[in-house]
């Protein structure tokens, strides 16, 4: 079964008096695992397509199923928690609270809802989430004493912090040089493929966009592209 | 949730440290001078209360009345055992009691006259006297049976001396004029509006020229160890007194439609009955300086109006700010709304924030108001100033009841959490994915 799916999506937005159709229906379907790269210019969709998929924002029409639930008819409690339990999310300027050290904007996530962790299987799993981005020697310095590369892993390891399934990561190199972007690509990899999280990251950039194993090209709103790599299963239909 | 709103409330103060030092300075001075309102009129009673007592030697007095076939009223306490049996079979306790008679009597000394009261106690013995009134010139030792004792500006208006002799005239219990000679022993410190209007003199020397026989006098005065004490010790001397079958006036009257307290409702009672016999009042310095409490009423209206009107002010800045801070931390909010945080912790989160700038900044006042009553209190301002009777000992006396700040605390906190909900609303119904893009 897909982790996600997405059946003829629309979104449009108001803009002053007119109306504009940022996503004009689009389908497709995330397996399990999978890491997935959303690529497009500027003004194709893949931020509108990442919100709703990432239920923070509604479409317009169309249905958006999360491990195979819809979540049209949610509200906005239950769309909250659904966020809370299911998804992570990496941002293109890292969006830290700055109140918060390292370890405590990792925690976050965790204090929140109802899920309940003991203190020592907290604090263990966030060592090894530090660890496994490489800011032990940081976890107690605040966002503004951390280069932006950092700032990023830490926002990775804040969205992976509650187990969930799917990670969604909008333009997550944008603001990071090319090399430091690399890095942060390749950290996404690594724990996709140790945790079977499934990624899936918006980018403008041709570099980044062949390390995923399964691309979706859009422009004007529409998919022009959906494409298995590596054998990694047959692509979906593409429309045009 | 673990605290961790409160927590980051808390922290978010720092953020702008500019902006809420001055926020939480203004709500700090508005509490500060409250308080000191507060503070002045907590005070206020007991100081003219305590400062009355001194002045009148007693704590709770009894006056004895009489009416004569005429219809005049007589102040006199014939024979004092029964109010002293009635105070030792309640088992009340006080320091010492004082005899006291007075008349209005115009005072004479070369060509110029003045209207005093003259107060009639045992000079020679009474030692609370000679303890509180603060003698100018003269000498306790001069204390004759014929002396009189003059404040400081009765004597200046009559350019008397020590050892001058002054001539008073008044009238009898009975209603007829009498004159009679005192010499001046001393001068007093003027002890505010009662200086100006009571002189002392020899009890037994008064009461011979009023018409008064031998152990009579016209009101006893208990001192106790304390003011508070007061009431209670009132209470039960009537109940006992009472008990006794002893003629009393209601210390509890009621005047229906009008303003006036059961003291001042006892004495019109007194004009305007007809008794048998003597009849007994009991009352308490208290009682005499009630309408003193509308004072206070007034004094602790007038910080609440301040309170609201320097709170409205506040409640503005507070509302824009936060309207600020909304916008400020949009990206954040929508941050925490994506990774799971509900709208109403982002409300909390705000209204953390403002209940915790309000509590800081009422606790700073609070601080700031005791410092300044502290300073203000260490100055003397002597026993001689116009404002002598709201002080204690020449100087200035603060009671904040806990109550009242309490009180205070809670209206500061409820309007600015009233000025923050609004903002605080308007963030948490903000739509993640608005609060993300509008952030870019």
């Amino acid at each position: 079964m897909a982790i996600i799916e997405v059946r003829d999506v629309k979104k449009t937005y108001p803009l002053g008096k007119v109306e504009v159709q940022a996503v004009k229906g689009v389908s497709f379907s995330i397996e399990k695992g999978d890491f997935i790269s959303i690529a497009g210019p500027s003004g194709s969709g893949k931020s509108t397509i990442l919100n709703m998929i990432g239920l923070i924002d509604k479409p317009s029409s169309g249905e958006v199923l999360i491990e195979g639930r819809p979540t049209s008819g949610l509200s906005d409690k239950e769309l909250t928690r659904l966020r809370h339990e299911v998804l992570g999310f990496i941002f293109q300027s890292f969006n830290l609270i700055p109140v918060l050290n390292v370890w405590e904007n990792i925690e976050f996530p965790l204090l929140l809802g109802k899920t309940k962790v003991s203190a020592t299987e907290k604090k263990e799993w966030i060592d090894w989430l530090i660890d496994e981005v490489s800011l032990s020697e940081w976890r107690t310095h605040k966002p503004n004493e951390l280069s932006g590369g950092q700032r990023q892993r830490v926002a990775i390891a804040r969205a992976l912090v509650t187990k969930p399934g799917i990670v969604l990561a909008d333009e997550p190199t944008a603001n990071l040089d090319s090399s430091t972007g690399e890095q942060i690509i390749e950290l996404m990899k690594k724990i996709n493929r140790e945790l079977s999280t499934t990624f899936i990251f918006s980018t403008h950039d041709a570099k980044i966009v062949e390390v995923a194993d399964h691309i979706i090209r859009l422009k004007d709103g529409l998919i022009v592209e959906n494409k298995r790599l590596n054998g990694a299963g047959s692509p979906d239909q593409v429309r045009e | 949730m673990k605290y961790i709103i409160p927590r980051i409330a808390l922290r978010n103060l720092s953020r702008q440290k500019k902006r809420s030092f001055l926020l939480g300075g203004a709500i700090a001075f508005g509490i500060m001078i409250v308080t000191l309102i507060n503070g002045f009129a907590g005070a206020f009673i007991e100081n003219v209360s305590e400062n009355f007592a001194y002045l009148m030697a007693g704590h709770v007095f009894v006056q004895g009345a009489e009416k004569t076939p005429s219809g005049k009223r007589l102040s006199v306490i014939r024979d004092d055992s029964i109010i002293f049996s009635a105070v030792r079979d309640s088992g009340l306790s006080y320091e010492f009691a004082t005899k006291t008679s007075e008349v209005s009597a115009s005072l004479f000394f070369e060509g110029k006259t003045i209207r005093q009261n003259l107060t009639g106690l045992d000079l020679a013995t009474n030692l609370f006297l000679r303890e509180r009134v603060v003698l100018r010139q003269g000498s306790w030792d001069a204390i004759g049976p014929d002396s009189i004792i003059l404040s400081e500006k009765i004597a200046s208006r009559l350019n008397v001396l020590p050892g001058d002799r002054i001539t008073a005239s008044f009238q009898t219990l009975t209603g007829q004029n009498n004159i009679a000679d005192f010499t001046l022993a001393a001068i007093s410190v003027d002890s505010s509006i009662i200086g100006s209007v009571m002189s002392y003199v020899d009890l037994a020397y008064i009461n011979e020229a009023i018409g008064l026989k031998s152990g009579e006098y016209m009101a006893l005065g208990f001192m106790l160890n304390d003011l508070k004490a007061a009431e209670a010790f009132a209470s039960r001397l009537y109940t006992s007194m009472a008990g006794m079958g002893i003629q009393l006036f209601d210390r509890s009257a009621n005047e229906e439609g009008s303003a006036a307290t059961p003291f001042q409702a006892m004495i019109r009672t007194q004009r305007s009955e007809d008794w048998q016999g003597s009849r007994y009042s009991v009352y308490t310095i208290d009682d005499i300086v009630s309408q003193a409490k509308q004072i206070v009423v007034a004094l602790d209206g007038a910080s609440l109006i301040i309170l609201l009107v320097l709170f409205a002010i506040v409640m503005i800045g507070i509302n824009n700010t936060f309207r600020m801070v909304m916008y400020e931390r949009i990206k954040e909010i929508g941050t925490m709304r994506a990774v799971g945080v509900q709208r109403k912790e982002i409300r909390s989160l705000f209204l953390n924030e403002a209940l915790f700038l309000a509590l800081g900044g009422a606790v700073a006042g609070l601080v700031l108001a005791l410092i300044a009553m502290s300073i203000l209190s260490l100055i003397d301002f002597g026993m001689n100033t116009p404002a002598f009777m709201i002080m204690k000992n020449g100087h200035l006396s603060f009671f904040v009841p806990p109550l009242r700040a309490v009180f205070n605390v809670v209206i500061i906190a409820a309007l600015t959490l009233l000025a923050a909900y609004f903002p605080a609303k308007a963030a948490a119904k903000m739509e993640p994915a608005v609060a993300l893009r509008t952030a870019k």
